[in-house]
């Protein structure tokens, strides 16, 4: 059926370009429908139990995600506290008041907010922090001191050190972050002085990542297509052959995107690496097609005859390669996470869409190209000799090598897996939006300023429940001792820079009525002295902000948490500050806790993402083990076929583990994309191996053509890409340079793997690579514990995937798999039809 | 000043609006003589007065918070000085808590709040009266009025049977408004509408009475709401047992009796 459609797509080449161009159109069609989505909360499902509490608690407590805008002075001996810059802020304030989507009346500044202070003799004033424009310097260092003593706004409004002020500007959606911040950017640009400006937060860290992620993905993309392009002229010095693999790449990438879009999904983070991650998926199959062209057809002389030659060799090899890819990423469907899912199956997509162009577009477009076109494939063939000549070279001393030194190989290779092993061992799973940016981003700088200055730009929040919602726990002096001992605990464990809740006020309010003495900055002894200082609190110009940290019935505390670093990694680490507390010492009230915030709904995305991943990771391994046992009809090669894939996989990642790079969302999803390339290479060489060797009889021989054609696609597909993608790694997005990083190590790792180990093990084992056992696999009853051993690994897999099974009920189950199958493989393999099956073998 | 009809319970002057025909007065009022007829209406009526009063806090998200307490006022001259003094009630955390004013038109008025659980008087600044009530939609300057001078008074519509007047901060720097309008009926001054607009123009927050009654000849506000447009919250205040002319003792209004509350007058 194939080879019909390939020999149609020959016969009837306009047909076959007609039609891709109406595909494409088609596809192109629905680009305008894009719908972007740039938010990382949606990596949950919006009826995921945190994103719901989230915004349950935002909207229970008034809270609104914001954008932290930093002032600071570091010439004035005064710091920000010196009249024309509190001017200036004040200024600042007024007009970010009026952008589009600024919640005015929760803007967090010196000039919004009310503090309680002595006045003359015995009083108490209510006063906003800074009422207007101020006049003398005075009036200056009376807000900062004014700021510094309430222990709401140090730290959170006002630096310590009285150098940096910060403007917290609420947000109606996060998706408006990035214009906001340059609307922001824009006022303070005209503003003098010596103040520098720094903007920051998770929202605008993430808004802005989508809003440079998409013109990192206009330029990234095209970019490697082009660096490919150009490499490829380098190997066949013939642009009209080599154009056919581009169009094939950009022909796959927009009818894939289009589906996409047309499908009403929206562009996330992750789908935007669509393009990225199909350019090379698709271009290596084409490689692998005019690698074998270029050679042939020196040899044949005629375009129709070779065509047919490479297509019939390279048709198994390159339907598994792109079944294993497309395997790999349609795991990621199973991910709980919704845009890795699109991803996954859009990915899969068009690994199969490239797959279908490869047998109609390529062999159409080489029967439209003039015979007399390839007479210079003589030319260059002498031109590029030296090139040719070294490449050659090369792999026929890796040929003598590996197999001289089979033994040696193998040991070595074993000693690197177990010392990968324990680089894997090593890895931090930990991601940071913020850090996405490279280091001279100005997110990046403000980040690392402002969090240098204050006690921390990133937010979550603690909410504390009492069980018995009629009670007003939390005016119960013991329960907000129970709190404040908790606050107290979380600064001093490190990780959190301040935290600001319920008994902060009562503290304050408390000292300040009772003449500003700070021996009473303690927690009053009744409940009644406790109501009286909140409804004191009440008769000031805000007296909203309570209803920030507690609810009217005093049934619920929410604890504002702020910390220096986004990384989840130590936030996970305030989260079991908190669970210790909560289970070391013991609440006077029944109360439960929950956490929301944006740093909050990053971590448990996180954890859902690497443990999803993981999971996919070990269900597309297990599947790619049973097509390459169908493929190579033997579980052994199957294993063996494995191999390279393997090292390549363990040795990557073992590097994150040694050089400290963490194990983020972009190395996440790459472990899809990683398992399928490098198991590419090793399905080319192991089939033609096996091919080679049924012409041949003897691996010696079979060794020797291996090294010539195959092995030289091998090389090329991995220069081309290698480099393609080099580009990436100085992308001014972290993720991209990730990705970068990626292609070049699976490229270079898999292909030395599989040209050194392979023929290694081909020379230890040729009996199992080459076929001498039994005909029937299952009758090889080792090969059937292989295959045992496997399908529990399955059932195990499938139990934990999709059920709340523990580890050692699946454990127990899986050696009963074992033990049955084991059973059933001795049973099979003395059956008779295995006897009549080899000797139906025999006889032919 | 005009605003507060919130206040406007608190009763004074008899209006004889028998004697006075609608022609007449729209004829005859400048503005000064509306706002200042209105202001007695809101807050002179006859020479004290009482009332228990209810306040629902209604919150943006619905949740309500009730407060009630006992409002005592004795004015020594009409227009001019007076003296208030607010018991509450309820919530039971803050029972026997007191506030009281004094209140001046030529300079600020003097403030105390007596904390029971604390046994504790403070005195409260009063340089800013937009400060909140009690965590109220009302601010402080609503319960007390606003005095007449600080603004600029211009009638900017008499049409039907209300006069609008536009009043505008002579000090801008002192409140959160840019301008507001009150809406005073024609026929017995009772302020029953302000409108508030932000230093934007965007209209934010509106006080007005909700309903008006006649007690002892008095027109008085029993029930009145502050809405907070941008917050989506109110305050709902309902005036019960309003009473006039009881005879309350001067000597009552004094720090004495805010940690004696005077029982009497309470119930």
């Amino acid at each position: 059926m194939f080879k019909k459609l390939i020999e149609f797509s020959f016969n009837k080449p306009k047909t076959i370009i007609a039609a891709t161009i109406v595909l494409v159109i088609l596809a192109a069609f629905q680009f305008p429908r894009i719908k972007v989505d740039t938010d990382p909360e949606n990596m949950l499902s919006e009826d995921e139990f945190v994103r719901v509490f989230h915004h349950e608690v935002k909207r229970e407590f008034a809270i609104y995600d914001f954008i932290v805008l930093g002032i600071v002075n570091e010439k004035n001996s005064q710091g920000v506290f010196n009249v024309e810059t509190l001017n200036r802020i004040y200024d600042i304030t007024e007009k970010i008041k009026k952008i589009d989507g600024v919640i005015t009346r929760e803007i967090i500044a010196l000039s919004t907010k009310d503090n309680i202070r002595q006045g003359v003799v015995g009083s108490v004033i209510f006063e906003w922090l800074m009422n207007g424009p101020i006049s003398n310097p005075r009036q200056a260092t009376v807000i900062r001191d004014e700021a510094l003593d309430n222990p709401m706004f140090n730290g959170t409004i006002v630096s310590e050190n009285g150098r940096a002020v910060c403007v917290y500007v609420p947000i109606e959606r996060k998706n408006i972050s990035y214009r906001v911040s340059q609307e922001i950017y824009a006022i303070v640009e005209q503003e003098k002085g010596d103040d520098r400006y720094y903007i920051t937060g998770l929202p605008v860290a993430e808004d802005t990542f989508g809003v440079e992620m998409f013109k990192q993905m206009a330029i990234s993309a095209p970019l490697a297509g082009l660096i490919i392009f150009i490499l490829m002229f380098f190997f066949f010095r013939n642009i009209v052959l080599i154009i056919s693999p581009m169009l094939l790449a950009i022909s796959t990438v927009l009818i894939t995107m289009g589906l996409l879009i047309g499908f009403g999904f929206p562009v996330h983070i992750m789908s935007s690496m669509i393009p990225i991650f199909l350019m090379p998926i698709a271009v290596l199959d084409s490689v692998h097609i005019l690698s074998e062209f270029f050679d042939k057809y020196r040899l044949l002389q005629d375009k129709r005859k070779t065509v047919f030659a490479v297509m019939d060799e390279l048709f198994t090899p390159m339907l598994f390669t792109s079944l294993t890819s497309a395997v790999g990423f349609f795991s990621l469907s199973f991910s709980p996470i919704p845009p890795v899912q699109t991803f996954g199956v859009f990915v899969a997509s068009g690994v199969m869409i490239a797959w279908v162009l490869t047998l109609t577009l390529i062999p159409a477009y080489i029967s439209l190209m003039s015979e007399k076109s390839f007479d210079k494939f003589k030319a260059a063939d002498s031109q590029s000799e030296d090139h040719h000549g070294i490449i050659d070279n090369v792999l026929s001393s890796i040929r003598r090598f590996s197999i001289k030194r089979s033994k040696l190989i193998i040991a070595l290779s074993i000693i690197v897996a177990v010392i990968s092993l324990y680089g894997i061992t090593r890895i931090n799973v930990n991601d940071n939006p913020v850090r996405w940016f490279n280091k001279n981003h100005q997110i990046r700088v403000a980040d690392k300023i402002l969090n240098k200055h204050f006690a921390g730009t990133y937010t979550a929040y603690l909410v504390l429940a009492a069980k018995d919602k009629k009670a007003q726990v939390f005016i119960e002096p013991k329960m907000l001792e129970y709190v404040e001992k908790l606050q107290k605990l979380l600064v001093e464990k490190g990780n959190v820079g301040k935290t600001t809740a319920l008994p902060d006020v009562v503290k304050k309010v408390y000292y300040e009525l009772l003449g500003g003495d700070r021996t009473n900055n303690v927690i009053p002894k009744t409940k009644r002295a406790i109501a009286q200082c909140l409804i004191s609190y009440e008769n000031s110009h805000k007296p909203d902000d309570l209803w920030h940290m507690t609810t009217p019935d005093y049934d619920k505390v929410n604890i504002w948490i702020q910390l220096k670093s986004g990384d989840n990694r130590d936030t996970d680490k305030v989260l079991k500050q908190v669970d210790e507390y909560l289970k070391n010492n013991k609440s006077p009230f029944e109360i439960e806790h929950n956490w929301a915030g944006l740093t909050y709904i990053n971590v448990v995305w996180q954890n859902k993402m690497v443990l999803g991943m993981l999971m996919n990771f070990i269900g597309s391994f297990i599947i790619v083990f049973f097509m390459m046992t169908f493929l190579f009809r033997s579980p052994m090669r199957g294993l063996i076929s494995m191999i390279p894939l393997t090292l390549t996989i363990v040795f990557i990642y073992s590097l994150l583990g040694f050089i400290g790079k963490d194990y983020d969302m972009p190395v996440a999803v790459l472990s899809a994309l990683t398992l399928g390339l490098s198991i590419d290479f090793a399905i080319h060489f192991i089939q033609r191996a096996r091919e080679l060797y049924a012409i041949s009889g003897s691996w010696e021989k079979a060794s020797k053509e291996l090294f010539k054609g195959p092995a030289r696609a091998i090389t090329r597909n991995a220069f081309v890409i290698a480099i393609g993608f080099l580009p990436l790694l100085v992308a001014p997005l972290i993720p991209y340079r990730t990705v970068g990083f990626f292609m070049f190590m699976i490229m270079f790792i898999s292909s030395i793997v599989t040209l050194f180990i392979l023929p290694a093990i081909m020379t230890v084992l040729p009996g199992i690579v080459f076929n001498k056992g039994r005909g029937k696999m299952l009758c090889n009853c080792k090969y059937c514990q292989v295959i045992a051993v496997a399908v529990s690994v399955a059932v195990v897999y499938i139990l934990r995937g999709y059920t709340q099974v523990s580890w050692s009920a699946a454990l127990v189950v899986s050696i009963a798999v074992v033990a049955v199958m084991g059973g059933i493989c001795s049973k099979i393999s003395d059956h008779k039809f295995c006897f009549t099956g080899n000797e139906k073998e025999e006889k032919k | 000043m005009i605003k507060l009809i919130t206040k406007s319970l608190f009763f004074g002057i008899v209006f004889c609006l028998l004697l006075m025909s609608p022609n007449k007065i729209i004829a005859a009022e400048t503005v000064e003589e509306i706002i200042v007829k209105a202001n007695n209406v809101a807050y002179y009526e006859g020479k004290d007065g009482r009332s228990n009063v209810k306040m629902t806090i209604t919150d943006a998200q619905g949740r309500n918070r009730v407060r009630e307490f006992t409002i005592l006022r004795f004015d020594i001259e009409d227009g001019k000085e007076q003296k208030y003094y607010v018991y509450f009630n309820k919530p039971a955390d803050v029972q026997d808590m007191v506030y009281m004013v004094w209140k001046y038109l030529d300079r600020d008025d003097d403030r105390w709040l007596y904390l029971p659980a604390l046994d504790l008087v403070r005195r409260i600044a009063a340089n800013d009266n937009r400060s909140s009530f009690v965590g109220s939609n009302f601010v402080y300057e609503d319960i007390s009025g606003r005095g007449l001078a600080l603004d600029n008074h211009e009638l900017i519509s008499s049409e039907g049977d209300v006069f609008k007047i536009k009043n505008t901060p002579k000090d801008s720097a002192d409140v959160e408004f840019s301008y507001f309008e009150v809406y005073i009926q024609k026929s017995n001054f009772v302020p029953v509408k302000a409108e508030y607009y932000d230093k934007q123009g965007k209209l934010y927050k509106i006080v007005e009475a909700i309903e008006v009654k006649d007690i002892n000849g008095h027109p008085t506000v029993t029930k009145s709401k502050a809405t907070d447009l941008a917050v989506g919250s109110n305050t709902v205040i309902d005036f019960l047992n309003v009473e006039y002319d009881l005879g309350i003792e001067d000597e009552i209004f004094t720090e004495r009796y805010l940690r004696r509350p005077p029982r009497k007058w309470l119930n």
